[in-house]
């Protein structure tokens, strides 16, 4: 690929990016699902653990704002071509030179990275108000994997979103969808207790190796190598998602131009 | 006599229409996503994080908690659309152009709710045999189901008064979310209410479903309707102050809203 196109694209991912963080910022269904929802279980976690909290404090805050990366990224990364539906402008975007998943990607990161403020709000909260220390393990690996977590949440938002708008069946389950995530990826209790037969599920989740990454770069209960294989995990989440997001985009831009029925669902 | 007739009429018509109008655009698809399979992923998640928590095997307390829970499901939000409804669909103009008696016509907003609610909770009780064993083996029935309907009637008259708030604000979902989330730890749902600081405890105190849960698991646990009836009165009393509340500031809203030619003010 040609640099200048790189930089085009690059440009139309900022742009998207800035417009959709102006026009999230105020929101007040983000405003809940980012900082409002992931304090209230963070919240809920601390009581119910009660004595034992100091040892398994660190695993609260980053579970509660993985929370709340998820719901803000089904909600509104998995509406961000629905949305566009609504208000009329998603044959204008079919139409524009630049290609729709470069745009989506610009929105979803704008989404995802606004989502980070949800760990920031936990880590605030219980170091603040509730006075306890938090200290991350290894910082360095920390940072890396909440970075690879940022992608590979936009990555797997490009899937989410197209399938949503083409299956509207499928979006009707949207709320039904936030808990079994919680669940299946061990944001807040580790996947073990659940039934054997759901752990393959867990691991075609991208949020399950970002969960893993998270906990395990912030406890400090496993070694290096076992951070740095979620880290591995994630990127292939990433690709696989890319790839996958490729024929989804692929289908629905074919139903935009050729058969002009998508606006109308 | 007449009018007695006339008000009941336009109550339970209201009821019917406002209860058809809000699912609608539903499929029972939407509907068992959000009323079936929501509750079990609610009650699924707390179970589990409630169970490694407390290092326990037994998961009732959750189980039970958030079974009761899931009556604001339709307490909150169904009855807060219902309300907020007339205002998205325009009709609220029509609405208060009529002489129809305002409390027959809001409180009939809430009638369907309290029973599709009921329908939740006892829902969830089924996912709590099926999935976590629930023993309910010495559950008194009649006294459960008294319990259930007292729980939603309360909640339901939170959601009178939220739904008469949506009619003045545009972040309807964000104050029903919140109180839902809220509800979640304050009703003892989850937490028990005796570890909560003291100055939660008092909000609790004035929150419907409060009394409702910790009814419900002491007659799962064998208890009687009189040892809970103090309890469910304070619980049905609650419902019919936030009802009052609700039917106050819907008039309020109405008489400024023409005053000042605000109707559809957003």
């Amino acid at each position: 690929m040609r640099t200048w196109r790189v930089m085009k694209y690059l440009r139309a991912i900022q742009s998207a990016a800035l417009m959709t963080f102006r026009q999230n910022v105020f929101d007040m269904f983000i405003i809940f699902g980012v900082l409002i929802q992931p304090l209230i279980i963070a919240t809920l976690a601390l009581w119910m653990i009660g004595d034992r909290v100091g040892e398994t404090i660190v695993f609260i805050v980053v579970g509660s704002g993985m929370t709340g990366l998820w719901t803000n990224l089904l909600f509104e990364s998995g509406n961000s071509i629905t949305q566009e539906r609504w208000t009329g402008t998603l044959e204008m975007l079919a139409a524009t030179p630049t290609p729709m998943p470069v745009i989506v990607f610009g929105k979803n990161l704008a989404n995802v990275s606004q989502s980070l403020g949800s760990m920031f709000v936990c880590y605030s909260f219980v170091s603040w108000v509730f006075g306890y220390q938090v200290t991350i393990e290894h910082p360095l690996l920390f940072i890396v994997s909440l970075g690879m977590t940022v992608i590979a949440f936009v990555c797997f938002g490009l899937i989410i979103a197209p399938i949503f708008l083409l299956n509207p069946s499928v979006q009707r389950w949207q709320n039904a969808l936030e808990y079994p995530v919680y669940i299946l990826c061990g944001f807040l209790f580790p996947i073990a207790l659940l039934p054997g037969w759901t752990t393959p599920f867990s691991y075609i989740l991208p949020p399950y190796w970002a969960a893993r990454a998270l906990h395990d770069a912030s406890s400090g209960g496993t070694n290096t190598s076992e951070i740095v294989f979620s880290i591995a995990m994630l990127v292939v989440c990433s690709l696989i998602s890319l790839i996958i997001s490729r024929t989804l985009f692929r289908i629905m831009l074919r139903k935009v131009r050729q058969d002009a029925t998508l606006g109308l669902q | 006599m007449n009018k007695l007739r006339l008000n009941l009429r336009l109550f339970f018509q209201g009821a019917y229409l406002s209860y058809i109008a809000l699912f609608r655009w539903l499929r029972p698809a939407t509907y068992v996503a959000t009323k079936v399979f929501g509750p079990l992923n609610q009650i699924l998640f707390f179970s589990f994080l409630g169970m490694y928590a407390t290092n326990s095997r037994d998961p009732s307390f959750f189980v039970i908690g958030n079974a009761v829970q899931m009556t604001a499901l339709s307490g909150i939000f169904g009855v807060t659309m219902s309300i907020g409804g007339d205002r998205w669909e325009g009709t609220l103009p029509y609405l208060f152009g009529t002489p129809a008696n305002r409390m027959a016509m809001i409180v009939g907003r809430a009638f369907f709710h309290i029973f599709d609610g009921m329908l939740g909770v006892i829902l969830g009780f089924g996912w709590g045999v099926l999935l976590f064993g629930l023993d309910l083996s010495q559950a008194d029935p009649l006294a459960l189901i008294v319990t259930i309907l007292i729980t939603t009637i309360s909640t339901s008259g939170m959601g009178l008064l939220l739904g008469c708030l949506s009619l003045i604000t545009r972040n309807t979902f964000f104050i029903n979310n919140t109180v839902y989330f809220l509800l979640l730890l304050f009703s003892g749902a989850n937490v028990p209410l005796d570890s909560l600081p003291s100055m939660m405890r008092m909000i609790s105190d004035y929150l419907p479903l409060t009394r409702g849960i910790t009814a419900a698991r002491t007659i799962i646990a064998g208890g009687n309707l009189t040892q809970v009836l103090p309890a469910l009165a304070n619980e049905f009393l609650l419902g019919v102050i936030y009802i009052v509340l609700g039917y106050v500031m819907f008039r309020w809203f109405e008489t400024q809203a023409k005053r000042r030619g605000t109707l559809e003010a957003i």
